[in-house]
Order: structure tokens, then sequence, then C-alpha cells
């Protein structure tokens, strides 16, 4: 599997539903692409007027496999691109308590 | 019972319950009416076997349960599992295996027998071993396992299963087939491991860390306990036998020679008279009872029991297995077992008495990877034979080598048999293995070698008197001409070909050849070609052979994909893959899934476009054609999107393409590179991308290729004469960009017509490329356009501004059309008040179907109706 960044702008109006969007997200992933397609991780960014987007680091197959998956979950897509190589210099920080 | 089948028993089903409780939950969906086929997988020893077992015979008093075997034969019996079943599932499936039938009728078979009956549970055991046919027929039953009463259990390794595999494709097929789940056996915790080894005092940490906690490693070691744990499985194995005494040791021997399962008789002939030590076998659970006698509890075993023997004796128990299943206590003869033992005995003779004979038997039911290894097992004890015979094996070798797309295989096999041939001056022999070879050469792209080969041929063949193979030899050159786009060439050797079938009285031959001559005229857009090329496709379904049924709908589709008449390929190419499907022809399956791929391309279905694509790329054949046209059709939507992976794609394509001459793969291939690199702004690479591809569509004079190159260049900036003849690009290449677009949504494509909107000066026609680029989702055009639109002053409002204007994602114009379709107006009225092409609005209308999550337009208007789109009516 190769390492992708997703980019979602502006792809909910609210933190509730990309709440349930996550919850489809994973489900679709999990039980109809286990071999296809790895969720590792996301950043919610804010976007103004209480909507939100998201910038997400998966595992998959193929770019294909990406689009499939967010047609399936009901995700929108603006932008996937290849990660060649990952530098961690710190940990990821503490999500914020919600 | 003793202690170690104890510890067998309970390590192979400790913390299984998620697993058994998984089984269980399909189980219930099938009994729900949703079949289900689940894949147990694991590494060797990990407890698969055990596992099935166990919730089978939980179930053995509720259901009926099926168990098929896959055996560990380097030639695996053909369709072995279905053999295993078929007595207890009826006549029609008994019948189907036992015949010469394919894979197909025993399909149909199991498939007709599951249907009438309350659920089954089918197991088919380590998969990792099974011959091509059983694949076939587990690939068949996947794709209708949904609606079949029956939860199918296929177990496999996932441990050593090289890349080239056949289980492999199967299982690449699998990934996106409804009702097909996968469980994974994982090996057992440190916790586990110590609490088998708790009553035996041994140090459970040790315990662990030498068997990293596979079941079957923990259960040798827990048999055989001595001061010093063993380091590896097989040191466990062989303390553990070396503590039976020498009559049932020689027993083991004669079970672990014996491979599949050993039926007493043949044990008796192997070790007579320690038949009855078998209890003390059984006892020490190094053996277990077997439906046809007795096995090895597990093949590890059996594997290292066999590498222990010395060579002598095992020479000796090879013949005496040979000798007893010569002239097997009942029933017939086992081919495949008999050249095993007979290659294994080093017995010349028997090998060449039963290989052969494997090999025809394996062919007939279509496991050909195991006839190609069995006719090369022959040919490795062939010297002895008469030239005539050897060439006979060597022909033989390289057509299964053929069928199963093992090309260097059968070339070798057929330049070996054109050797022999030529040595004993059978010129007929010679002139059919080089028309043969220049067959398969063509099929991995080698169409140089291909092209002498067929030359050759036909000039050996026309020393003799005239017959069938000269017809042959005739159409095969005029189809690598007609690949070449060798319009002249193609067409004569077709007519003389169809002249001396009709002499002959060959109907396959000339059917064929009118149909190619129809092909050949179609291609370069005579009039009226098309039309004949479907008639004469009709006229052979009612007569030909399913080859030329096959081959009807093939040309048909071909022609219609190159004239881009979406509408007559999409029907051929239906009608093609149900015939090839009931035919069970796999591999004209992917050339009609190229050409399918290409029109979903060309029609803007980018998502089911790389779908056919993948499911080309992962079958096992490795025919170059197809695989090109899927790289294509993957790079150009990749690029199309914007998303990752365009050049792995595009050069995979080229790599296969280049060297082949002919146009048909190199050119679509070079006009992808060439779009590809002008999205990614690279128009100073297109000229380079595309000369070597453009130079051979202006001499071969396809006016579609020279065009669909030429507009490419002009893109890039490269001033030069239009060519002659452009065919669709015609109006483009003359700056007519309203008029182009036009013509491409006539013929249904979007995309194109959307780029030629985006060459105007005119802003709004500029906005409509916009909008029409982004409802195809296709971005790096979309910037192109936006800039343009920059350069002209007016600033073009992100197309995801005003998309995300309205709520459900819809573009300005998918609302303008929603508005008019929840009103109830039919597409063709709505194509008619917003002056667009009808079959714009079907795109419109499927995308907004789409976005809303809905399938119906009914659907659609209430929720229009939900979102507030819908304005009052004015």
């Amino acid at each position: 599997m190769n390492t992708y960044v997703i980019l979602r702008r502006s792809g909910w109006r609210s933190p509730e539903d990309l709440g349930e969007a996550a919850v489809r997200s994973r489900q679709v992933g999990d039980e109809q692409m286990p071999d296809d397609i790895r969720w590792i991780r996301s950043y919610v960014l804010e976007e103004g007027g209480g909507s939100v987007g998201t910038v997400c680091i998966y595992q998959a197959t193929s770019p294909e496999a990406i689009r499939r998956h967010a047609s399936l979950a009901d995700l929108p897509v603006d932008e996937i691109v290849a990660v060649l190589d990952t530098v961690v210099v710190r940990p990821d920080p503490a999500p914020v308590a919600a | 019972m003793g202690v170690a089948a104890t510890s067998a028993e309970l390590a192979n089903l400790l913390e299984r319950e998620h697993e058994l409780g998984r089984l269980a939950d399909e189980l219930t969906a099938v009994e729900a009416g949703s079949g289900r086929l689940v894949l147990l997988h694991g590494e060797a020893g990990v407890g698969k076997t055990a596992l099935v077992r166990s919730f089978c015979e939980a179930r053995a008093s509720t259901h009926r349960v099926l168990i098929g075997i896959c055996d560990p034969l380097f030639t695996p019996r053909p369709l072995g599992p279905f053999f295993d079943v078929a007595s207890e599932v009826g006549h029609e499936l008994e019948a189907a295996v036992r015949s010469a039938d394919a894979s197909y009728d025993v399909t149909a078979a199991l498939v007709r027998d599951l249907r009438a009956r309350a659920p089954t549970i089918l197991v088919v055991e380590d998969a990792h071993w099974a011959d091509e046919a059983t694949l076939d027929v587990l690939k068949l039953l996947s794709r209708r396992i949904d609606d079949l009463p029956a939860l199918v259990i296929v177990t496999h390794r996932d441990d050593e299963l090289e890349v080239t595999h056949p289980l492999r494709h199967l299982l690449g097929n699998l990934v996106s087939a409804p009702g097909i789940r996968r469980i994974s056996v994982e090996r057992l915790s440190a916790d586990a491991v110590a609490a088998l080894a708790g009553p035996h005092g041994i140090d459970p940490n040790e315990l662990y860390r030498k068997t990293a906690g596979n079941p079957f490693f923990v259960t040798e070691v827990l048999g055989a306990p001595c001061d010093e744990l063993p380091a590896t499985v097989r040191d466990a194995v062989l303390a553990r036998a070396a503590r039976l005494p020498a009559g049932p040791r020689a027993l083991l021997e004669a079970v672990a020679i014996a491979r599949s399962d050993a039926e007493l008789w043949l044990l008796e002939a192997l070790a007579p008279g320690e038949v009855g030590t078998l209890a003390e076998c059984l006892a020490s659970g190094m053996l277990v009872p077997r439906p046809e006698g007795v096995g090895f509890r597990h093949e590890l075993a059996r594997l290292t029991i066999e590498e222990s023997i010395p060579p002598d004796r095992r020479l000796a128990l090879h013949r005496a297995a040979l000798a007893a299943l010569a002239t097997p206590a009942g029933g017939a003869a086992d081919l495949a077992r008999l050249a095993h033992h007979a290659e294994e005995a080093g017995d010349a003779e028997a090998v060449l008495r039963y290989a052969p004979a494997a090999g025809k038997r394996a062919a007939e039911v279509g496991s050909h990877r195991e006839a190609a290894a069995q006719y090369a097992r022959a040919i490795r004890f062939a010297d002895s034979l008469d030239g005539q015979a050897r060439a006979e094996l060597h022909r033989r070798r390289a057509a299964e080598c053929y069928l199963t797309d093992q090309h260097e295989d059968a070339i070798e096999s057929a330049e070996a048999a054109i050797a022999c041939y030529r040595e004993l001056g059978d010129r007929l022999g010679e002139g059919r293995s080089i028309l043969f070879l220049s067959r398969i050469a063509w099929c991995p792209g080698r169409t140089d070698e291909a092209n002498r080969a067929a030359r050759e041929a036909i000039e050996i063949l026309e020393e003799l008197p005239a017959g069938r193979d000269l017809a042959d030899a005739y159409a095969n050159l005029g189809t690598l001409l007609r690949d070449r786009d060798d319009r002249q060439g193609a067409i004569e050797w077709a007519t003389r070909s169809r002249r001396l079938a009709d002499e002959l009285g060959e109907v396959n031959i000339a059917g064929g050849q009118v149909i190619s001559l129809a092909l050949a005229e179609a291609l370069y857009g005579t009039p009226g070609a098309m039309e004949r090329l479907q008639d004469a496709a009709a006229e052979v379904q009612l007569v030909g052979s399913p080859d030329l049924t096959s081959w009807g709908h093939m040309a048909t589709a071909r022609a219609a994909v190159r004239a881009r008449r979406y509408g007559i390929a999409q029907e051929a190419i239906d009608a093609g893959l149900r015939h090839v499907g009931e035919q069970g022809y796999l591999l004209w399956r992917l050339y009609f899934l190229s050409y399918r791929t290409r029109v979903e391309l060309d029609e803007g279905r980018w998502s089911e476009a790389v779908e056919t694509a993948r499911l080309i790329l992962q079958e096992r054949w490795i025919s170059t054609l197809p695989r090109t046209v899927a790289q294509t059709v993957l790079g150009l939507v990749r690029a199309r999107r914007g998303d990752p992976g365009v050049w792995s794609a595009l050069d995979d394509a080229w790599a296969l393409a280049a060297h082949t001459e002919e146009p048909d793969r190199i050119v679509p291939v070079a006009a992808a590179r060439a779009e590809a690199a002008w999205l990614e702004g690279r128009d100073d690479d297109v000229r380079k991308l595309t000369e070597a591809a453009y130079q051979l569509a202006l001499q071969r004079g396809v006016a579609g290729f020279t065009g669909e190159l030429a507009v490419w260049r002009r893109r890039a900036g490269i001033l030069e004469p239009a060519p002659a003849s452009a065919g669709p690009h015609a109006a483009e290449l003359a700056g007519e960009w309203a008029r182009a677009a036009d013509a491409w949504r006539e013929l249904g494509c979007l995309y194109e017509a959307a780029l030629a909107l985006g060459e105007t000066d005119d802003e709004h026609t500029l906005r409509t490329a916009l909008e029409e680029l982004t409802a195809l989702g296709a971005r790096p055009a979309e910037s192109i356009v936006a800039r343009r639109l920059r350069r002209h002053g007016s600033v073009p409002r992100g197309p995801r501004a005003a998309t995300r204007e309205n709520p459900a994602g819809l573009t300005r114009r998918e609302l303008e059309v929603f508005t008019l379709l929840a009103r109830g107006l039919r597409n063709a009225d709505i194509a008619e008040r917003l002056v667009l092409s009808p079959r714009t609005v079907d795109h419109h209308v499927g995308a907004i179907l789409r976005k809303l999550g809905v399938s119906t337009r009914a659907q659609a208007a209430l929720a229009a109706t939900r979102l507030g789109v819908l304005e009052p009516e004015r």
C-alpha cells in the first residue's frame, strides 16, 4: 500500500456532519475494503462560518481505491497527493477535548 | 486418548471464539437469504483446518456439510476438491467432474444442486494447492454467491503466495464482489501458549519464543517433550517420530510417500505387514483418519518425514506405489499420481506412459497449467523417443503454455517442435508449428517475430497440396497486417484465405474471413462497411462455431470503438461478454473488457472505466494488448482527475506498446502521454512524446489517429500543417471550437467537448467549459481553462465556490436541469428547453442523482422539495 494525503476542503457544514461522515468512512473502510484502504489519521480544518474540512492521511492500494471509498462513504475529495516520505519531528499534539 | 492428541485439539481451538463467532454470523446471513464465500486465511500450521472442522462438526446434524481438499501435488489432480464432494452431491456434478467437461459445467451443476436444497456448508480446503480448473470454479461461484443458499468456506495459506501464484488472481478478483468475507486466523497469544505449556512443565516463555505461537509447532513440541526444546518445526516433528518403534515408523514413511489421503490397500503394498500398527500412529497424533484412508495431521509433518527418508528406501517406496496404483483396488487409475510416482521412481517408461495421458486429461477439464507441467515432465524423460513423438510432446506443451500465458515457455517449446519436424523432414509439421509460433509470438507483443514466422509458414505450406493449414496461414498473415494498419495487405491475404477456404469447404475459416474483410474496411471508415460487418457478425451467430461468434462481436466492437460509434460498440461488447462468459473463454473476455474500458473513458464514465481496467490488470493473463489499454485508461483517468500515479501506468503501457508497430497499441498511449504532459503544463515534452506515433499514424493513414495526435501537438504550441484527414478532430484543427464541441457532444464524448469549448475566446463559453469540467471532476483541465478566463480579464468564480452555494453541491447547469427535472420534464424536453444535446442532459441527470444519493427521478424530485431548490413556477 502507498500513503496518500487527501484534501477535503469545506466538506461539511458542521462538526456534527463530519462526525457522521467519520462513522461511515470507518465502516466502509473496515468492512468493505479492508484490503484496499487504511485510514491513518485526519486533521480537521476550520473553514469559516461553522463549516469544516479535513486533511486525511490514508494508506491505499491506488488512488482509485480512495475514490471508491469516498464514493461509498459519501465523502468529498478535492485532491489526492501521494506521500513520498515521512519526516516526523514531534508526535501529533494531543487532540483537543471536545 | 493420549496427552498429545488432547493438546493438539486444545492448541488448535484456543482463542478461536472470535473466528467461530464470525463463521456463525455468516451462516446466519446465509440462512436469511444472502450467500457467502468466506476466505479463511493464515500461515501454515495456524489451525485453519481444525477451526473449519470444528465449526462443521457442530453443524453436521443440522446442515449439509461438503468438504473438498486440494492436494499438495506438484501437478494436482484437476478439480480434486469437487471429486471429493461429487459423490455426495449427485449425478450431475459427478458426471461433470468425471467427464471431459470444463469448469463452467462443474459450476453450473454445483449451483443447481445448491439452489435445490436447504443451506449447505461447502468447504474447499488448502486452496493454495488448487489446480486452475478448481480456481475457475471458485471464481465463477463467487460471482453469484450472494444469491445462493450456501456458505462456501475456502481456506488458504497467506504466507507463501508468490506474486504469480494463480490463487492471487482469484483473490484479486474477489475484492469487490458482494457476499465475499475474509477471516484471518492468527497465531496463539503468549497467554494461550502458557496455558498449554503448564501441564507439561515446560517453560512457557521459551516455548512461545521458539514457536512464535504457531499452534502446529506448539503441538509438535508438546507431543515430544524432551529436555531441550527443538529449535525448528522440523526438529520437533522428527523428535516425535523418533519415539515410534520401527513398524509404525515404516508405516509413517509410506503415508508420507503416498502424499494425498493414503488408502489402506495402498499402504498394504508400501509397508507390507505394518498396517496393523496404524492404531499406534493414530494414537501418537501424527496421523489422522481421512475419508479415503489416513493422512498426516498436517502437511508440514508429512513433508518433514518425506525428506527424512533415505534415498534408496524412497526409491523403493515410489516403485511400490507406482506398481500398486497402476492396478488400483477399485475405480480408474489416477494418472496424475501415477506420473508423480513414475518420475520419483526414475522410471522413464512409466513417465512416458502416464504423464502425457495425465496432461491430456488435465487439458480436457481446463487445468492447462497442470497439463503443461505434465508434458514438461514427459519431455524430461523423452530422450529415448523418436522425433515424431518428441515433436508431439513439445507441440502439446507449447499449446498448454500458450493457454496459460507462459509465453516464454510456449515459444521455447514451439521452437523445439519446429526443430524436431525439420530433422524428420516433416514439412507439414514444420509449417504448422511455425504458424503456431507466429500466433503465440504476437500475444506478448513480439510482432516482428510473428510477421516473419507468418511468411515462413506460408512459404512452407505452399510447397504442399493446398489444405486447411494454408488457409489458416493466409488468414494469420492478414490479421497481422491488419493490426499494423496495412490495409491492402490485410485485404489481400484475407481474400486469399477466404477463396481457398471456400474451395476446401472450410466454412468456419471462410466465415471468419468474411468478418475480417468487413473489419478491414470498417477500420478505415469505408461507407457501409460497419453495417456489412454487423450483418456478417449476426450471420455467423446463426451458423458458425462459438469461436466465430466471439470473433464477430469482437470485430464489431473494435471497429465501432475506433469509429467512436459507442452505441454499436456497447451492444457488441455486452453480447460478446455474455457469449464468452457462457463459453468460458477467459482470454477473450479480457479483450472485450479492454474495449469496454475505452468506451467508458470516452463517454466520461471514469469510475466505471477504472473499475473495468482493474478487472483486466488483476487477471492472470499477461497478453499485452488488454493490459496496454487498461494501463492507458488508468493513467489517463488519473491525469484528468489530478490524481497521483499517472506515469507509472502510462510508462508501463508505453513499454508494452512501443516496439509493436501497431497503431492500435501505440497511438492511444502516445496521445495519453501527450495529454498528461499538457495537463501538467509540460508542453515542451509533447513533441518528443508523440513524434514516432505521429509519423506512424501519418504513414498508415488512419484519420482518427492522425487527428488526435495533431490536436495534442497543436495544443502544446507546435506549429505545423494539419494532416489531410483528421476524422472527428478536423473541426478543432480548423479552429472551429464551437462546432467541434457540438460534434463531440453528439458522439457522447463530454470531456473532449468541454476541452474544445475551453479553447474559445468567449467568456460565456469558457464558463460553460469550466462547469462541464467541474461536473466531470477534471481538476487540471479546469485550472487550465480558469487561467484562460483570467487572461481574458475576468475572474473565474471558482467552480468550487459556485458549487458550494447550493446544498447538494450541484453546479449551476445541474441546478437548471434539476429544477426542470423536479417539475417532471423528460430529458428530451429539458434538452430542448436548455438548448443542450440529450446526451449532455443524460449526463447531468446522472450527476444529479449521484450527488443527491438517490436512484430515481421521483426521489430526486422529493429531494428538491426538501432542499428548497425548487423555485415556484413563474
